[in-house]
């Protein structure tokens, strides 16, 4: 069937040509209203629809508090975008759902947008000149909950550039993000920047892979912190940290009651903290990973560049090494932290953990004190033999020089004189 | 007296490169295991020259390995099967040691081109070439690059596994190298040995026509 041809009259009418009963007028205001109707339909369709677009199933932006969904009512727009005055555009879109799962999202906007008034926002635009200046100036507002690592990053590597008007020195939101902050720990933030990193440490590091591997960024690269070890519970099936899923939590209070004098788990209150962990047989075993960190993540704010980061060998591999004195056992928790239990140092080189905790290992710092007396045996044994054997050698030869002398005939003046 | 050529020049240079690469391991291993005991150098500078002279010696050994394989010496390492004749000649070679060597009684191992260890020698070098070394060389290489070679590592039982062979070898060795350099003063005379491994390649042997077949019954 052919479809009806329109002809167009007059303003207000069209005349539809239609099959079998000829033409039709059909009034154009009709049409025109019920277009603009058609297109309000759609926006507001939009409108109402669109806070699906970023309700999470497990509807994560329902714990946000009312005034921040208010906020998101239209940041939670992706393409709400303002114009700079360099002509550039900077995007205002915030994702509710990667704020309302950071670690802020319980504190809210105005935690840290405290300048915005809502009797004159969004009506009173703030100028802003430049994307990364405005970042940067808004990184002041962290300081006043976070002062101390605020004041450990001033002195750092990352922050001696910004005086100098360097904007792309590294500032908070760089390494932590601006809405999305989850626990972060220095792994998964320095190489992000820092590209040539592995390549870097290969050209002098022995095991550079390994070492990037175990030992923190900050570990060496903030000298002045101190360090400890921490052993996390790794499946190594799905190769990934294990994380606490049971509510309520189960580790800590697996290891308290593994934890029998309450001083920390030693070797063998390790084992059975393991055993219990892995009781069930038909579950991937989980094993222990150990890494070598700060013991505090304020301190991994205090970079230095290279020249002064700890390039001693020495420093981790001798015994009594300053790193290997703290020890903690741990479970990625669901929102990402640790979750720690002190473990008294023995276990890195006791004998008894050997079975537990197969996967650390420096040499010479966590080496084993049994060993050491082994070794002095065997020096001794191997000096013994030559030694020993000398002495044989007198003792038989002396043996051997009194058993002649007796066999042997008297002197020939005796025999004259008889 | 009779010299027997019996340590040919692939043999000696294999045994000169090994012995000197020996020493070098153990000095720079103990530097690495003892920071803080002892300071002969730094541990980078140790970790570095060991590496370097381990591959060297692991090298050597395919050395020796293919000189062997490759021609009919190999017999000199064929170990005595039948127990009994193991434990008495062992026995009465101890017995030379503890007591006849003192006498001036004759070795009751002569020494030939196929037959140049004595039985106590014979089970220990093949011990030592066929297990200890290639564990040592093996747990070694795992260690010299523990992330590249993981898989293996945790096969083994995890890199404090692998790091306690390595160490129990270690260990091993720091004795036998003493025990190894006394027994080699024990010929003729203190330096005969010495002489026929590292230079001459001849050995004296007290039969006036070398056993080619193993040691008088």
């Amino acid at each position: 069937m052919r479809p009806p041809a329109i002809f167009e009259s007059n303003e207000s009418e069209i005349l539809l040509r239609e099959p079998l009963t000829g033409f039709r007028r059909v009034n154009t205001m009709i049409i025109e209203t019920f277009r603009k109707n058609l297109a309000l339909a759609v926006l507001a369709a939009i409108f109402v629809l669109s806070p699906l677009t970023f309700k999470s199933a497990a509807g994560a932006v329902d714990s946000l508090s009312d005034a921040d969904k208010l906020c998101l009512g239209c940041h939670g727009y992706e393409g709400m975008t303002k114009e700079l005055t360099d002509g550039k555009k900077l995007s205002l879109h915030i994702k509710g759902e990667a704020f309302a799962e950071s670690v802020h999202g319980a504190m809210g906007c105005a935690s840290c947008h405290a300048a915005i008034d809502l009797k004159t926002h969004p009506q009173k635009t703030q100028i802003i000149a430049d994307s990364r200046k405005y970042s940067v100036a808004m990184t002041k507002v962290c300081a006043g909950c976070h002062a101390e690592a605020v004041k450990q990053n001033e002195t750092s590597v990352h922050a001696a550039p910004l005086p100098g008007g360097r904007l792309l020195a590294p500032v908070c939101t760089d390494c932590h993000g601006s809405h999305a902050i989850r626990s972060k720990t220095a792994y998964n933030t320095c190489a992000g920047c820092h590209q040539a990193v592995m390549n870097n440490h290969e050209k002098w590091l022995p095991n550079a892979g390994l070492h990037l591997g175990v030992v923190s960024c900050a570990a060496c690269h903030a000298p002045m912190a101190l360090r400890m070890v921490d052993l996390r519970l790794y499946d190594s099936t799905t190769k990934t940290w294990v994380v606490e899923k049971q509510d309520p939590p189960q580790f800590e209070k697996m290891a308290r009651a593994a934890d029998k004098d309450g001083n920390g788990l030693d070797a063998v209150e390790l084992r059975k903290l393991m055993a219990l962990i892995n009781r069930d047989p038909a579950a991937p075993q989980k094993s222990l990973r150990g890494r070598i960190e700060l013991r505090t993540d304020i301190e991994a704010h205090e970079l230095t560049g290279k020249a002064k980061a700890i390039k001693d060998c020495a420093k981790c591999h001798q015994q009594g090494a300053e790193p290997f004195q703290n020890v903690t056992v741990s479970i990625v928790s669901a929102d990402g932290k640790p979750l720690r239990y002190k473990a008294q140092n023995e276990v890195l080189g006791s004998v008894l953990s050997g079975d537990s905790l197969r996967e650390f290992y420096a040499v010479g710092g966590t080496r084993n004190g049994l060993l050491d007396i082994l070794l002095v045996l065997a020096v001794l044994g191997g000096l013994s033999v030559p030694i020993g054997h000398q002495i044989l050698k007198r003792i038989i030869m002396n043996e051997l020089k009194r058993n002649a002398q007796t066999r042997a005939p008297a002197a020939p003046e005796d025999q004259g004189r008889a | 007296m009779q010299r027997l050529y019996v340590h040919p020049l692939p043999v000696r240079i294999w045994h000169m490169i090994n012995a000197a690469g020996f020493v070098v391991m153990l000095f720079t291993g103990t530097q690495i295991r003892y920071v803080g005991l002892i300071d002969l150098m730094s541990f980078g500078t140790a970790v570095s020259v060991h590496n370097w002279t381990g591959m060297i010696l692991i090298g050597n050994y395919f050395i020796w390995l293919l000189f062997y394989l490759f021609t009919d010496k190999i017999r000199v390492y064929h170990p005595e099967l039948s127990p009994t004749k193991h434990f008495r000649n062992s026995f009465r070679q101890m017995q030379y040691y503890g007591y006849g060597i003192f006498k001036g009684s004759p070795n009751p191992h002569q020494v030939s081109a196929f037959d140049k260890f004595n039985p106590m020698q014979s089970m220990m070098y093949q011990v030592v070439m066929f297990l200890l070394m290639p564990l040592l060389a093996v747990t070694g290489v795992l260690l010299w690059n523990v992330q590249g070679f993981y898989g293996a590592v945790l096969f083994f039982g995890g890199v404090r596994v692998v790091d306690t062979v390595h160490v129990l070898l270690y260990i091993f060795f720091a004795f036998f190298i003493t025990f190894h350099v006394y027994m080699g003063a024990l010929g003729h005379t203190t330096t005969a040995h010495y002489k026929a491994m590292f230079v001459t390649g001849y050995e004296e042997s007290d039969e006036v026509h070398g056993r080619e077949d193993g040691p008088k019954p």
